[in-house]
């Protein structure tokens, strides 16, 4: 402890009585007052007071900018989560969009195959539904050849057995040669129709 | 009354609502604020060589993380108990409750463990009055909460 001499404690009483400034800090737990100076020892006091109001006053506004730097704190960092999970949400939604723009573009390409296929299918459809046609009139016209044919040997037949045997039989005789005038004409007929389909068939198979 | 108190903490702000609790319970003639364990490695570094008793201080208050240094206040008491000798009284002021941690801090020889919060003199009060314990090595290690 520091006892003051009595220039110094004139001093300070001094300077407290005329611009009101008092000791303060640490170093007034040093000073002690001379034995039996009631005016110091009250002036001491008095410092001691003033001392503790302002640290009390400091304490107080320290610990509330204390606190509401905690809370500042908290709020940036609920900021920072907060900004992370939009950054992380932002960025599955730009897969997500990506996913679908993949997806959609593999949809396209299996449309455009399955639109192929269809159309293949109904190509190869159409060459069987014109093969099966092709083949049908191939047959009739086969069997129509056939009784063409017949009709003509017969009528042929006929009409020599009645020449060399020396017959006259006019209505034989009509007949074959309508008949045969018919289907000399049919079958030509028959035969242009054939050659035109077989003609326009493999133009298109080209 | 604790002559020479040192506190090593990160937050400066704490720094003063400190100083100012201590000065209000009349706890310590001097208090010196350090922000980093860098800092007060440095100072025990000097003041250990050439007389392990000189200028240290009377008690030393850690924070457990202490941000922007080289290491943590278990770290820095390890430090001033085994390569300083071992004159202080010294324990954690931090606001973690961590069991592991409080574990970790005895071990390497810290007598108390100060929960800070906002209302820290009742804490600050309770630990001068076992001062004396911690200065004459016979209070055990205890947490102020």
């Amino acid at each position: 402890m520091i006892e003051v001499t009595e220039h110094t404690r004139n001093v300070l009483l001094d300077v407290a009585k005329k611009k009101k400034i008092y000791v303060e800090g640490s170093f007034l737990k040093l000073l002690k007052a001379p034995k039996g100076d009631k005016e110091f020892e009250e002036y001491l006091k008095v410092c001691k007071e003033k001392d503790i109001t302002a640290r009390r006053k400091r304490l107080e506004v320290t610990k509330q900018v204390q606190s509401q730097n905690k809370e500042l704190e908290a709020a940036a960092k609920e900021n920072d989560r907060i900004n992370k999970q939009l950054s992380k949400s932002l960025e599955e939604t730009e897969r997500a969009m990506e996913d679908a723009r993949n997806a959609e573009r593999e949809a396209m390409i299996a449309k455009a195959e399955a639109e192929k296929l269809r159309d293949d299918a109904m190509e190869d459809l159409d060459t069987l539904q014109k093969r099966t046609q092709f083949e049908l009139i191939g047959k009739i016209v086969k069997f129509a050849l056939y009784i063409i044919a017949g009709v003509g040997i017969l009528t042929t037949t006929l009409f020599g057995w009645t020449l060399m045997t020396g017959q006259e039989n006019p209505i034989l005789e009509s007949t074959w040669s309508n008949l045969f005038g018919i289907l000399l004409t049919n079958s030509f007929s028959i035969i242009g129709t054939i050659m035109g389909v077989k003609y326009a068939t493999e133009g298109k198979g080209n | 009354m604790i002559d020479t108190l040192m506190l090593i903490d990160d937050e400066n702000l704490f720094h003063l609502v400190f100083e100012d609790a201590c000065s209000l319970l009349d706890m310590a003639l001097s208090i010196e604020a350090l922000d980093s364990s860098d800092e007060a490695d440095k100072k025990f570094k000097e003041w250990f060589p050439d007389d392990p008793d000189h200028e240290r201080p009377d008690c030393v208050f850690v924070d457990l993380n202490i941000i922007g240094s080289s290491f943590d206040g278990i770290e820095m008491i390890r430090k001033i108990n085994y390569d300083y000798g071992d004159g202080v009284v010294i324990g954690i002021i931090s606001s973690s409750q961590d069991e592991f941690e409080i574990e970790k801090a005895k071990k390497v020889g810290a007598q108390f463990w100060i929960i800070k919060s906002d209302d820290i003199e009742p804490r600050l009060e309770e630990f001068k009055e076992d001062y004396e314990g911690y200065k004459n090595k016979t209070a055990p290690f205890k947490i102020y909460k």
